[in-house]
This record gives structure tokens, C-alpha cells and sequence, in this order.
């Protein structure tokens, strides 16, 4: 964990080269849409950036995101563990989660879950042996007339979902590259934020 | 191999004033040119060369509610934010749609983009507002966001946005950002904090986001629901008498209203219909009725938020001050049609632990008693509930209200309440002995 009385000192950058250039030219933009003075701002933002580097946010990419922002590490920690988008540990390829709010419990997501969990073998919070899925529950997508819905690597909607539908969900994603799945110490607290209860 | 992410589209709508929907049966509804063709931006040269005080005026007269879910008179609202003597003002767009039901915000970005993005400088226009954030939940990225983002890109290229617009001399860059995932960040003063940069905490209040002090980056700040900015070039184009009069319901409640409607309904769907309409109406009219074997039981009327309302309740009007004054809400504009196949203690632990999953944790009474609430309501459906556990639900909504900085506590208490008040029978059922 990272000390709470470490400053925003210099902290070592956990792209390549590739990613690095990718991170800086979208990260100029990310800050510019905020005054000069008020740079800080774009924290969620750049979180997202790295994150989408990366795959997940290892404690390097939240030292760096601070470093780069001088925002002190813990509170970069404070806002990556708040926010449900952000991945404290890897997480599959293609991570699918279905919605569990009242609108798509009603239109059967219980019963999706239970489906995805046997096809692909496992709970959620777990990745398959070969790196391809995970699986997980959010809340309310903002799919509540297309039920059940789910969402596949944090953007990408997926509604109206059948058992064959998500079939064919799998098979789709299984010709797609998906998330990036870089290697990192893991972080001590994994998990997502605020999963307390 | 048929594409699984084919984006849905819109139901066909059928109320009698095409408003928000009015493109969204044409190809290509979100481009410029189909929003050009159906008279889109010829709202925003007669709104410059108003008097900003004046558009004002127009909105409260034409008795414009806020539809992200507290109903507050909008044009109201920017009165507060003129009547500051602090520059710079903002306007902040809460594109933060997640309350469980509602999914019609993302129905105007995706369908009618620049709908929203007139009527956003409009609004900025009559605030003083050279600088504004649409501050979109971060899940809408490959689909709304890129929607609006286009809109805002072509805006600039037409000379919409940014220097001198139309040649009037006001100014304005709108900047699009994404939340992280966090019911609580639809708060507006969390809203703000995540925008700011930092965790979703709501702000104590006073200062309100209106307020020197209470904005953002402590500015004087107006923060509008996507839905009511869309509304505005309608208000300029027919006047304010025209857009009061569409309303059904209680006076003071105009215009038109998308409501997004989910469960066991024949179809699903984004519809716009006059604002007040009553929930049999919309159910009857627009959503083709319950479905085949379904018999109505429950309606939850403005999100997972409000109280729920029984059968024989579907004859009130939906309107703001009406659900009001029975104790619900019209909140987000999000019906739920329930029928006779759901236990509501069952459904109740789904919209309770959504809840205490959601709880920024701030605040004891909601982030505990979201909690216990959930633990004793899972109890009860795994069916090792007992009689005093509903009396002790019930009692610790009760205690829940009005003990917290933001309005999610309340909003967890509030379907607890009615639930129980409306349905006790089918928590009885579940209790042993």
C-alpha cells in the first residue's frame, strides 16, 4: 500500500514506450478542458486513460497518474477505489457484467447470471483459466427497457439478452482482442470499490 | 454472425406532440443535417438577441420543471444563478443517468444530440455562461458520449460553439467529461466534487450549487438534467403559453416529458408523452397494455426512488406537484409496471441493496441503515425472517429520513415505506411461524 504520507513525488512511468506517447497526447487533451489553474480536475479523466492502457490500475499507475496531475498517491487511491469503473485487479479479457438492478431483475437477469456462470465456468469476481472472461454483477446501466442488459468492458452495452444471445455474445468477443492484461505486483486492497455487505 | 451490441431503436412514438422525439424516426436522427431539416438551430439566433434576463423569464412562465428528478422550476434556478455578482458562471450538464428505471437521457444523446446542444447554449446564454461541462457517467462512452461529442464538434465547425456565435459576440466552449461509476455522482453537489476531481461525497448545503461559494470550483453554478436543456429551443421557437399549455396535469407542470417505461408491459420504451399524463393512460395508449397473463399489481412512478403506487393508483396524474401531494414522486420520469407474478418484499431487497451498494458512505444513518435494511430484507426472502424484522425495516426507513446531506437515504426509505405500508401482505407471507 502506498505510504499516506508520501508526497507527489517523481514516480516511474508504468507504460512502454508505444503507451507512453498514447498517454501523453490524450492526456494533454484530458487537461485542457479544464482551466490552467484547475488541472487537478482531470484526475477521472487520466484514470480512465491509464486504465485503458493498461487494463486495470496497478498501484504504479496511480503513483504516475498523481505524479503527472501533483495529485498526493492517496488521493488518486481515494478516488480509483470509490468509483466502480475502475479495475483494482486484472480482470479478463472480455469482462461481462450484467445488471442486477430492479428493472432487468425483472426481465430475468438472475436467470442470466446463473447461465453465464455455468457456461463459462465460473463466479463472478473469477477469470477463466485461459484469460478470455470474467464475469461480474453492476448496477443500473441505463438499459432498463432492453433487460436484461449487461455491459462488456466497461462501454460496450449488450441488451435484450437470451441465452442464445449471449452465446453469441461469447463467441463474438472470443475474435476480439479486448483488454489489455498487463502485469503488475497485485495491489493489496483488490477488489472493487465499496462492495461492502 | 449478427452483431450482439446492434444498438435498439426507439419505439415508434405515438403521443400527440413530437417534441424531443421529434427525429427520432429518420435515418441518421442524431446527424446535424436531419436536425437542420426539421427546423433544428432556428431557436438559437432569436435567443441572442434576447435579452439573457429575458429567456429567463420566458422558462419560469413556461412553467419548465427539471426532469432529472426533483421537478425544481428551471428557469427559477438560473434566476438564483443571475442574481450573483461572482464570475465566471457555469452550467453543468448532469448526463449521470443511474437511477434503476430511467434510460431516457440516453435516449436524447443518442437520438437527438443536437436538440440537447442548442438548447445547452441557449441555457448557457441566458446565465452568462461562456464555459460548460456535460458531465456524462462514464459507461455512456462508446455510445452517447461519442453521439454528443460529435454534435459539440459539428456545432463548433458551424459556429454554434466557441467565438463570436452567429456573429452575436458571446462566446462558449462546452467540454464533455466521464464520471467513473457512481449512482451518487446524479447528486449535483457530488456531481461537482467528481468533477472537480475527487470522490462522489454530496456537499453540505447551504451554499447551493447556485450560490457564490456552493458551485463549481465554488462559482456560481447551474446544473440541468439533459432533458430539460433539450426543452428549451421548443420554448423559444412557440413561446412559453404554448409549451405550459401541453401539460395535462397540475398547472405549473409544461411541456412534455419522455417517460422511460420498463416491466411487464408490452412494449418497452422511451415515450413522449404530455407531462401529467395518468399511468393507465400510458400504459394503455403507449405501452400496449400489460402483458398476455399479466395482471397490473405495482407501479413504481419516478425511478426506484419513489413510493410505490398500487393498481387502483393508476388513475393519478404523473405530473410533479400531483405525485407530490400523495406522497410519492415524479422523480426521473422512469414508470416500472409490476404485475401479479412479483412478490414485493422480493423486489424491495432488489431496490434496497442497490442502495446500500450505492451509499457514498458519508453519512452513518444511510450508509448503516442501507446496509441493515438490505442484510434484513435478504433475510426475510431467504425465508428466516420474522414478524418483528418487517416492524424493524419499516422503523429503520423512518429513522433514515431527512438525517442526511444528500437525498439518498430518503430514497431508500421511501419505497422501504411504501412497500410495506401498500404491500405488507406479501412480507407476512414470508415470515415464519
Amino acid at each position: 500500500m502506498i505510504p499516506l504520507t508520501r508526497p507527489a513525488g517523481p514516480a516511474p512511468s508504468p507504460f512502454s514506450s508505444e503507451q507512453q506517447s498514447r498517454f501523453d497526447s490524450e492526456f494533454e487533451k484530458a487537461v485542457a478542458k479544464y482551466p490552467s489553474e484547475r488541472r487537478r480536475s482531470a484526475l477521472l479523466p487520466v484514470l480512465h486513460l491509464a486504465q485503458e492502457l493498461l487494463g486495470w490500475l496497478p498501484e504504479q499507475a496511480m503513483a504516475y497518474v498523481g505524479f503527472r496531475l501533483d495529485i498526493p498517491p492517496p488521493r488518486v487511491r481515494e478516488v480509483a477505489t470509490f468509483y466502480t469503473m475502475y479495475r483494482l485487479k486484472p480482470v479478463g479479457r472480455h469482462h461481462i457484467e450484467v445488471c442486477n438492478s430492479v428493472s432487468c431483475w425483472l426481465g430475468g437477469s438472475e436467470d442470466l447470471l446463473k447461465y453465464a456462470e455455468q457456461k463459462l465456468g465460473i463466479r463472478p469476481g473469477e477469470i477463466t483459466k485461459d484469460g478470455h472472461f470474467s464475469i461480474g454483477e453492476t448496477t443500473c446501466l441505463a438499459g432498463c427497457g432492453y433487460p436484461p442488459a449487461a455491459l462488456v468492458n466497461n462501454f460496450r452495452p449488450c441488451e435484450n439478452l437470451t441465452k442464445e444471445k449471449f452465446d453469441a455474445l461469447v463467441e463474438q468477443l472470443k475474435s476480439e482482442p479486448g483488454n489489455t492484461q498487463a502485469e503488475f505486483p497485485a495491489n493489496h486492497d483488490t477488489g472493487r470499490a465499496h462492495d461492502h455487505g | 454472425m449478427a452483431d450482439v451490441f446492434k444498438p435498439i431503436q426507439p419505439e415508434p412514438q405515438i403521443g400527440p406532440h413530437r417534441i424531443l422525439s421529434r427525429d427520432w424516426d429518420k435515418p441518421r436522427s442524431w446527424a446535424l443535417d436531419t436536425y437542420l431539416a426539421g427546423g433544428g438551430y432556428q431557436a438559437l439566433p432569436k435567443a441572442l438577441k434576447m435579452q439573457p434576463a429575458a429567456i429567463v423569464d420566458e422558462v419560469i412562465k413556461a412553467s419548465l420543471r427539471g426532469r432529472g428528478g426533483a421537478g425544481f422550476p428551471a428557469g427559477l434556478k438560473w434566476s438564483f444563478v443571475r442574481k450573483e455578482t461572482s464570475f465566471p458562471k457555469y452550467l453543468v450538464v448532469n448526463a449521470d443517468e443511474g437511477e434503476p428505471g430511467t434510460f431516457k437521457d440516453r435516449a436524447i444523446l443518442e437520438w437527438s444530440p443536437h436538440m440537447f446542444v442548442e438548447g445547452l447554449i441557449i441555457g448557457s446564454f441566458a446565465i452568462d455562461c461562456h464555459l460548460s461541462y456535460v458531465y456524462c457517467r462514464g459507461e455512456f462512452k462508446d455510445g452517447p458520449i461519442a453521439r454528443v461529442q460529435q454534435a459539440i464538434d459539428e456545432a463548433y465547425a458551424k459556429g454554434y460553439l466557441g467565438k463570436d456565435i452567429l456573429g452575436t459576440g458571446y462566446h462558449l466552449d462546452v467540454h464533455v467529461v466521464s464520471g467513473g461509476g457512481a449512482y451518487i455522482c446524479g447528486e449535483e453537489t457530488a456531481l461537482l466534487e467528481s468533477l472537480e476531481g475527487r470522490k462522489g461525497y454530496p456537499r453540505l448545503k447551504p451554499p447551493f450549487p447556485a450560490n457564490a461559494g456552493g458551485g463549481l470550483w465554488k462559482q456560481p453554478t447551474a446544473v440541468n438534467n439533459v432533458e430539460t436543456l433539450a426543452n428549451l429551443p421548443i420554448i423559444i421557437e412557440k413561446g412559453a403559453a404554448y409549451f405550459d399549455s401541453l401539460g395535462v396535469g397540475a398547472p405549473k407542470n409544461g411541456g412534455t416529458r419522455l417517460y422511460a417505461v420498463s416491466g411487464h408491459v408490452k412494449k418497452q420504451g422511451v415515450y413522449e408523452a404530455p407531462m401529467g399524463i395518468n399511468f393507465k393512460d400510458l400504459l394503455e395508449n403507449y405501452c400496449g397494455g400489460m402483458r398476455e397473463g399479466s395482471t397490473l399489481k405495482a407501479i413504481i412512478p419516478g425511478g426506484s426512488s419513489s413510493a410505490v403506487m398500487t393498481a387502483e393508483e393508476a388513475i393519478w396524474a404523473s405530473d410533479f406537484d400531483t405525485l407530490k401531494a400523495k406522497k410519492t414522486m415524479a422523480g426521473s420520469g422512469a414508470v416500472i409496471y409490476l404485475d401479479q407474478s412479483v412478490n414485493m418484499a422480493f423486489c424491495l431487497a432488489n431496490v434496497v441493496r442497490f442502495y446500500a451498494h450505492e451509499s457514498c458512505g458519508q453519512c452513518t444513518p444511510c450508509r448503516e441503515g442501507t446496509g441493515w435494511l438490505s442484510k434484513l430484507l435478504d433475510k426475510l426472502i431467504a425465508g428466516h425472517g420474522e414478524k418483528k424484522d418487517v416492524d424493524n425495516i419499516h422503523q429503520i426507513a423512518r429513522q433514515m429520513e431527512q438525517k442526511t446531506i444528500c437525498a439518498l437515504a430518503d430514497g431508500a426509505a421511501m419505497p422501504v415505506k411504501s412497500f410495506i405500508e401498500k404491500f405488507r401482505g406479501d412480507f407476512d407471507m414470508l415470515v415464519k411461524g
